[in-house]
């Protein structure tokens, strides 16, 4: 399929004392023009690495990454350099990603002014950035300290949007804000798509967010995607434990709704001891002899759906 | 029936700020009876914390409590000497803060802050070692006695969070204060860190003051809940009646938005409209109207006050239809 972001077996080496980590594994994901991927994980699972390697924020160790028809070169340290103009992030610290000495109007001419585009009235341009991400024009001469953490995620998206990228990764994007401002930050994403034809990458361990704004998602556990395909198919029928132990582990408003909890024994693996065989066996309620040993290879279910489990659900 | 843990009547505080005082609580009224444990849900803004920071004398420089008593087992807290406070604080009263990377100290040991909190205890080191390794081990944690010697970044999340846990529940106190205790973890660890709290608050028997703005948490943890909003109770009653059949519109609207109970995947996820109401200038009548679709004349002029008996709304709707 001929993918905005195409990533074949993709994986980043942390360094240490005495060693190294494996701190994504093997990962392959597609993301389509105008759809959303979400990488769904536990902290620690290697979700914001993942990130910050396709933005070429750190090196990797192995893989082939084709953004928008070509395959992306790397620098000398072995960092991605993706066309910064067409691919743009969205930080997890809202408040923090933003220069606490700028205003909002200079944060927003910033990506213009690192790469200039023709002539544009950069005043104009941010207050179009403003009514974008749906803030005033009153917005454009504040602190970010003066924001509130909804109104400066839109100021981050604002800016991340300012080139027109094809490509956003949003890591995080609504931890920590109130569910009636979570909504409006996810409707807003959903919106600036549905204008723009924008491919989004969205990182987050929020599973009743992915229901409504994913198309496709990933389930990462130890740097692995152990199941990947389309979201609904997944939310439905989940085949590997560890996706239906997270899917069923999401505490409900309702007081009646029916606690049949999948319950994981047992910590999460530390990545410098990572597990032999299929790493979730340590915790995994119907891990055999065999799930100790080798790990299972990808199984493609009907439809486009991969999981690795030797024993999976339904 | 016993006299309650806690019980706070008609709270008031304010900051003074550069734009004047700011009522960051009005009229809070709660109980929380022996062995039980009662939620607190709002979102950002609504006076949770400065509750948390009232109760435990803990308030900053700039807030006044200007009207009220917080009783706890029949005593006034506001009116208690430092001394009697503080020898209070850690003991028969302890707090679980949000993120347990910042409420542990990262440059010592588990097992030393461990005896650090047992500062009140005669016993030798080593016997107050035993006693860390035994509540660990009620907390779940594998291995208790290596990890006395451990710091906390050698700690998961989740691992270090049940420690604060451990060393809150040390005391064995009669009211722990849980300050959205697993906000910062993740869906499976946050189901794994309520269940033990449910557990050992049934094995102590103390009482749980559970402050959170994830419903679901409440809907799962908690035997009776506190609705705020802008610094005022807009409802309460048992968790059951208040989420069956929540009757104050910011509670109806607060239950609709979040995307859990959305059965139909939708891309147009529901909002409340419009913002807090600033403190500084804050409108008569109700707090919640200039966000409220249902909002009538008496809304804008008269503030509604708690309304029912033990399912209580502050809204003139429902004081109307009983």
């Amino acid at each position: 399929m001929s993918g905005l972001l195409s990533v074949r077996d993709l994986r980043v080496r942390y360094p240490l004392r005495g060693g190294q980590v494996d701190v994504v594994h093997g990962v392959s994901l597609d993301v389509q023009r105008g759809r959303t991927l979400a990488i769904v994980g536990e902290s620690g699972s290697g979700k914001t690495t993942l990130a910050l390697a396709l933005c070429g924020l750190v090196p990797l160790a192995a893989g082939q990454v084709r953004f928008g028809g070509g395959e992306l070169a790397r620098d000398r340290s072995g960092r991605l350099m993706p066309d910064r103009r067409r691919l743009a992030l969205m930080f997890q610290d809202a408040v923090g990603s933003l220069s606490p000495r700028m205003t909002v109007r200079k944060i927003l001419a910033e990506p213009r002014r690192i790469h200039p585009a023709g002539p544009v009235d950069a005043d104009q341009e941010a207050l179009r950035l403003l009514s974008l991400v749906g803030l005033g024009d009153e917005i454009a001469d504040r602190f970010p300290h003066q924001l509130s953490g909804g109104q400066a995620r839109r100021v981050g998206l604002a800016r991340a949007l300012a080139l027109s990228p094809d490509l956003l990764i949003a890591d995080e994007p609504t931890a920590g804000l109130d569910v009636s401002i979570q909504g409006e930050v996810l409707n807003l994403l959903a919106r600036v798509q549905s204008e723009t034809g924008l491919g989004i990458l969205v990182i987050t361990h929020n599973l009743n967010v992915v229901r409504h704004v994913a198309d496709d998602m990933a389930i990462m556990y130890l740097g692995r995607f152990i199941e990947q395909g389309d979201s609904g198919r997944i939310f439905s029928a989940p085949r590997h434990p560890y996706t239906a132990a997270l899917l069923s582990a999401s505490p409900s408003p309702d007081p009646d709704a029916r606690r049949d909890r999948i319950q994981l024994s047992g910590e999460v693996p530390s990545l410098r001891h990572r597990p032999t065989g299929c790493e979730f066996h340590t915790r995994c309620p119907r891990a055999r002899t065999l799930c100790a040993e080798t790990f299972p290879g990808p199984t493609q279910d009907t439809g486009a759906r991969v999981f690795h489990c030797h024993y999976p659900m339904g | 029936m016993s006299a309650p843990v806690l019980e706070i009547r008609d709270l008031t505080v304010s900051y003074q700020t550069g734009q004047g005082r700011l009522p960051a609580l009005r009229d809070v009224s709660l109980v929380i009876p022996e062995g039980r444990i009662v939620g607190v849900v709002g979102e950002s803004g609504c006076g949770k914390s400065t509750l948390i920071s009232a109760i435990i004398r803990l308030l900053a420089p700039n807030a006044r409590v200007d009207a009220g008593t917080i009783r706890f087992k029949g005593r006034d807290l506001l009116a208690l000497p430092a001394q009697e406070m503080r020898s209070l604080r850690g003991g028969q009263v302890s707090v679980v803060f949000q993120d347990p990377m910042t409420s542990l100290n990262p440059v010592l040991t588990i097992g030393r802050q461990m005896a650090d909190v047992q500062h009140r205890s005669a016993a030798g080191r080593s016997a107050k070692d035993q006693r860390s390794q035994r509540m660990l081990e009620r907390v779940g944690i594998p291995d208790p006695e290596a990890q006395l010697r451990r710091y906390p970044h050698q700690l998961s999340g989740g691992m270090r969070q049940r420690v604060a846990i451990a060393m809150a529940l040390m005391a064995e106190p009669a009211l722990l204060i849980a300050d959205e205790p697993t906000t910062a973890l993740d869906a499976t660890l946050e189901v794994q860190v309520i269940h033990r709290l449910q557990e050992l608050q049934r094995d102590i028997g103390c009482s749980v003051l559970f402050i959170s703005h994830h419903l679901g948490v409440i809907a799962e943890l908690c035997d009776s809940v506190i609705v705020m909003y802008a610094g005022e109770v807009v409802e309460c009653g048992a968790t059951r009646d208040v989420f069956r059949d929540a009757r104050h519109p910011y509670t109806q609207r607060l239950l609709a938005c979040d995307p859990g109970a959305i059965a139909v995947r939708t891309r147009e996820l529901p909002v409340i409209p419009g913002s807090l109401p600033d403190l500084a200038r804050l409108p008569r009548g109700c707090v919640f109207r200039e966000r409220c679709a249902e909002r009538i004349a008496r809304c804008d002029t008269e503030r509604p006050r708690l309304a029912g008996l033990d399912h209580r709304a502050a809204c003139h709707l429902v004081d109307r239809a009983s």
